[in-house]
């Protein structure tokens, strides 16, 4: 039966893979990635799957690339105009975005009322100049096109019918959130992967139906949830970071408890650190931080700090130091400087690797310390797990004090309460206990830890979010992604009217991508309704209502054993 | 490279009553253009959270009666406690100024509160001027009230304080609530001068209120040299405020806070909340930010709409020359109500509360101490809404009292509640910080 899925998480140093059927990790593998091959690096890995299970009864394959995030990072990304109509406010220098940056007439208020009109004239211009420069991809952002997505649709049927080989997106579809330079930096960062990845999922598409007709084939996104790959082509950047999100989902699919915990994801010489709530991840408040720009795409909140296992052990002037750099590995792996890993080796007699070389490579440093191996052992375990337990409050005050817009929401002060470090990444069996001691918490560690990400990305579900603003007053609503518009009727409009078009625009959109066994899955995460009140009279009303289905796992996924 | 602290706090959950100008609605249009214009992601910009004032807080500047809790609501406590997470950002030199975009608002709240009055249970912007004395030792304090009302709450509290210049520039109030502010109101017998009003005409325009900036206030100010200076932001100065009718513009704020500096703004009033608010709360965090504003613009601005006539600028000419005038004569003022020689300076009024339709009797009497601002008793006396009378005694006990007028107010509050005059007595003893009640029926103190 047709029950096994796929995850590979394609990493910057490794590419894992497993292979999940009927409650186990049938097999996993790992493999070096190679940046300029990557799709060579995913068939390896797939191939070496679907050597143990027939391909027919593969139901879903699922890919995190750093493909987007690598082109974004590294500037690879093609020359992209960025067409802003921004009204009045801020000035054009506030913009810094693309060096390609056109400003053109079009002024919409937050109502979605227009103040001015466009220039016809001055449009074509600007794409005349845009085509004489041998541009090819524009982005064309709107300040307030979330209300109101005339101007933006104009554009782009104008480029569209007179550049017909351009590649043009409109922030409307991207996002209907509020701010204006995030949507113009995604709708940018659109327009600029687009091709890229079209080009790469062709090829994926073909090699993986060449293998596997019949199975479905998903993207892993930032926020933890896959899209189809039919979806992902008009949303690329939401494929950015999908790693960090891989490894978070792999931790909550090992421990499978609606918990408030850290998942502490150790490696060499970097601790990546996330949190659950309630065993949903914890996002980062302002939108994905891609190559210095804020945007809206949903992702983790993740905080690097520049410490592992692989973190080196030395002295200076007398002083005893921990990394942040990484010498080689750790001593008891055959390295010459002692680690972390060598300390916590000794200190808790773990017996990792060549136990003896820990000792020695240690009693060195001790010695130039003058202090007794243990207690310079007990030192360096001391120090990594303060460092790191001050990195988790941070974030546990991150989450804590995020701006609260209401009284309800001041008075009843967040306050994290944490009941469970789980550690994920090679050096974590070393580590983890400890701290989770230190934070007076029990830990969980599991056997499958080292290919969490490749299974968090295999057991996934998809995810969606859309949101819906109604404007009695007006007559209107406008809801996101995909610049949905229309009419709603005046009289007696209530909340429940609202929460019903929002769950409408769910389930158009789940259709639209191919998730309409999902749509029952969504849940109303946010609601806000305000009274238009104009000289003592009630013109109308304001609702903007989110709904979603949130990061979690596919249906049959009822956990690993461990 | 230090930043501009902004708190929004919009109290989307809290209305005095639905249709009130103070509603849920009111900075929601505020909210879609800070946050669609993405001004909190700029370099420049830091956002804040809010936090709840205490009532120890509220307690060195109000009498609530018959306490904080059954007159002050939970959205002012947090109003007033966002004011204070920006004088903590400011003095810790997290930022290099704040703005503080709140409500509900609070320049109209007295010393002694019985009620809400206009709009206003306390006053935000006291209540964080006496946190940042007890908490900073901050000493000198200028606060200019640039809202369209005149902020007859914050005079009232600073009145007889000569540490604290007090500015506000409003229309005049034989046109407008709270009528009060009028040019001859400078301050108490030992303050007197460091309460300055500048009425103005209704229809005055930016070139007017730039005027009275470039030739009034900034000269008093740079003469007073306080360690502070707050703005008292209202926003209904401008052209399209349902409730007032003056023509000043989102540009018009925008440079009157570049030129006035001020180390952190307090939102006040303002009621034209979809023409008005949602730009002049840009332009203020621009200016205070260094961001450049001159793109920034009301919808239907028409910069030759505004003019300023030949008669109004000839008032405010001559209504600057006597200001100044004034506030630099205030010292022989202050010289001479001592020389008097009075033990005690005494004065009744009439105190009215618009919201609830309240009447509070005051009396009040200043030590005439030689050497300080002197410590006050003020015997209050109002029914409230509930139907019941409350008559109060207060002792206040400034901050700079000599200690023989702190020893003195002490012996004061003593045989107060041993004589149980009053309902209720209250000690406001700033030297020491310590606050009391005193029920007289149940003979109970009370130390917040
Ligand atoms: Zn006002
Ligand atoms: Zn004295």
């Amino acid at each position: 039966m047709n029950d096994a899925l796929i995850g590979i998480d394609v990493g910057g140093t490794y590419t894992d893979g497993v292979l999940f059927s009927d409650g186990s990790v049938v097999h996993s593998v790992k493999h070096r990635t190679d940046e300029d091959d990557l799709e060579g690096t995913l068939l390896l890995i797939l191939d070496d799957l679907l050597a143990h299970r027939r391909a027919k009864d593969v139901r879903r394959i699922v890919l995190s690339t750093t493909l987007v995030t690598n082109l974004l990072a590294t500037g690879r990304g093609e020359r992209t105009a960025l067409i802003l109509l921004p009204g009045k406010g801020l000035p054009n220098s506030a913009y810094d975005i693309s060096p390609d940056t056109y400003f053109l007439k079009g002024w919409i208020d937050f109502r979605g009322r227009q103040i001015e009109a466009p220039d016809p004239k001055e449009i074509e211009d600007t794409l005349k100049k845009i085509h004489a420069s041998g541009i090819e991809r524009i982005a064309i952002a709107g300040k307030f096109s979330n209300r109101n997505d005339s101007h933006e649709k104009m554009l782009k049927k104008t480029a569209e019918s007179l550049y017909p080989h351009m590649d043009v997106c409109t922030s409307n579809e991207i996002s209907g959130r509020l701010n204006f330079p995030r949507r113009a930096v995604t709708c940018y960062y659109t327009a600029m992967t687009v091709r890229d990845w079209n080009r790469f999922a062709d090829d994926m598409e073909a090699a993986i139906r060449a293998r596997a007709p019949h199975c479905e084939l998903h993207i892993l996104k930032a926020d933890g949830g896959t899209t189809t790959l039919a979806a992902s082509r008009k949303r690329p950047c939401e494929t950015v970071f999908s790693g960090p999100a891989a490894s978070t989902m792999g931790t909550l699919a090992l421990s499978r408890e609606e918990l408030n915990a850290v998942s502490i994801d150790i490696g060499g010489t970097t601790s990546d650190i996330s949190l659950l709530i309630e065993g949903q991840p914890l996002y980062a408040s302002r939108g994905a931080l891609i190559a210095g720009h804020l945007t809206h795409v949903s992702s983790f909140a993740v905080s690097s700090i520049p410490l592992g296992g692989d973190s080196a052990v030395y002295t200076t002037d007398g002083k005893l130091e921990i990394g942040p750099m990484r010498l080689g590995p750790a001593a008891c792996f055959g390295g010459e400087v002692p680690t972390v890993t060598d300390a916590f080796n000794i200190m808790n007699a773990l017996g990792l690797g060549n136990a003896q070389a820990s000792h020695a490579a240690l009693s060195r440093v001790a010695q130039g310390l003058q202090v007794p191996l243990d207690s310079l052992c007990r030192s360096i375990a001391g120090e990594v797990v303060e460092r790191l337990a001050q990195s988790i409050k941070d974030m546990f005050r991150l989450w804590e004090d995020e701006p609260a817009y209401k009284v309800w929401e001041v008075v009843h002060k967040r306050e994290f309460h944490l009941h469970q470090v789980i550690g994920i990444g090679a050096a974590a069996p070393a580590v983890v206990p400890m701290l989770a001691e230190r934070m007076k918490v029990p830990h969980f560690l599991h056997r499958l830890s080292p290919v969490a990400n490749a299974l968090g990305a295999a057991v996934a579900r998809p995810t969606l979010a859309v949101e819906v603003h109604v404007d009695t007053g007006r007559e209107t609503y406008s809801g996101s992604p995909g610049g949905l518009s229309g009419k709603v009727d005046k009289r007696n409009y209530q909340l429940k009217d609202a929460r019903e078009l929002a769950q409408a625009c769910l389930k158009q959109v789940c259709a639209d991508r191919g998730l309409a066994d999902y749509a029952d899955d969504a849940q109303i995460y946010s609601e806000e309704q305000f009274n238009v009140i104009r000289g003592w009279e009630q013109e109308g009303k304001l609702f903007d209502i989110g709904i979603q289905i949130s990061p979690g796992f596919i249906r049959e996924f009822k956990g690993v054993e461990n | 490279m230090k930043t501009t602290g902004v708190i929004f706090f919009p109290a989307f959950d809290w209305a005095i009553s639905p249709t009130h100008p103070e509603r849920e609605e009111r900075l929601l249009y505020t909210r879609d253009q800070l946050f669609e214009e993405g001004i909190m992601d700029m370099p420049g910009v830091t956002e804040y959270h809010p936090r709840l004032a205490t009532e120890k807080d509220v307690s060195r500047v109000h009498f609530c009666v018959p306490d904080i809790e059954s007159r002050v609501t939970t959205a002012h406590m947090v109003s007033a406690g966002c004011a204070l997470v920006m004088a903590d950002a400011f003095m810790n030199k997290e930022v290099r100024n704040a703005f503080a975009i709140i409500r509900p608002p609070g320049h109209h709240a007295m010393t002694v509160v019985h009620g809400n009055r206009g709009f206003c249970d306390i006053n935000n912007e006291a209540v964080m001027v006496e946190y940042l004395r007890r908490t900073y030792g901050v000493k000198r304090l200028a606060i200019v009230d640039t809202d369209v009302h005149h902020g007859d709450g914050t005079q009232e509290i600073f009145w007889h304080d000569p540490d604290v210049l007090f500015i506000s520039f409003h229309q005049d109030g034989r046109t407008l609530y709270p009528g009060s502010g009028f040019v001859e109101e400078m301050g108490g017998p030992l303050a007197y001068g460091t309460t300055i009003n500048i009425p103005m005409a209704p229809k005055t325009t930016d070139e007017g209120i730039h005027y009275i900036m470039d030739n009034l206030v900034m000269p008093i100010l740079d003469e007073f040299k306080p360690e502070i200076v707050i703005n008292s932001a209202g926003q209904d100065n401008h052209y399209s405020d349902p409730l007032a009718n003056m023509s000043f513009t989102a540009q018009g704020y925008a440079v009157l806070n570049q030129k006035l500096k001020p180390d952190i703004a307090v939102l006040e009033g303002g009621y034209s909340i979809e023409t008005a608010l949602p730009y002049v709360n840009m332009g203020i965090i621009m200016a205070m930010a260094g961001i450049d504003f001159s793109n920034l613009q009301e919808p239907d601005y028409d910069p030759s709409r505004f003019k300023e006539s030949s008669r109004n600028r000839a008032y405010i000419k001559s209504l600057v020359e006597h200001q100044l005038a004034a506030f630099r004569g205030r010292e022989a003022v202050v010289d001479k109500h001592r020389k008097e020689g009075r033990e005690f300076w005494g004065s009744s009024r009439s105190i009215f509360y618009d919201t609830e339709y309240l009447q509070e009797e005051q009396r009040l009497d200043l030590r005439m101490c030689p050497t300080c601002c002197g410590f006050r008793r003020i015997s209050s006396g109002c029914a409230h809404r509930s139907g019941r009378n409350y008559s109060v005694e207060c002792i206040a006990i400034p901050a700079a009292c000599c200690p023989d007028c702190v020893s003195r107010g002490l012996e004061e509050y003593s045989s107060l509640k041993k004589k149980k005059s009053g309902d209720h007595i209250y000690l406001q003893d700033r030297v020491n910080d310590d606050y009391r009640t005193f029920e007289s029926k149940a003979g109970e103190e009370t130390v917040v």
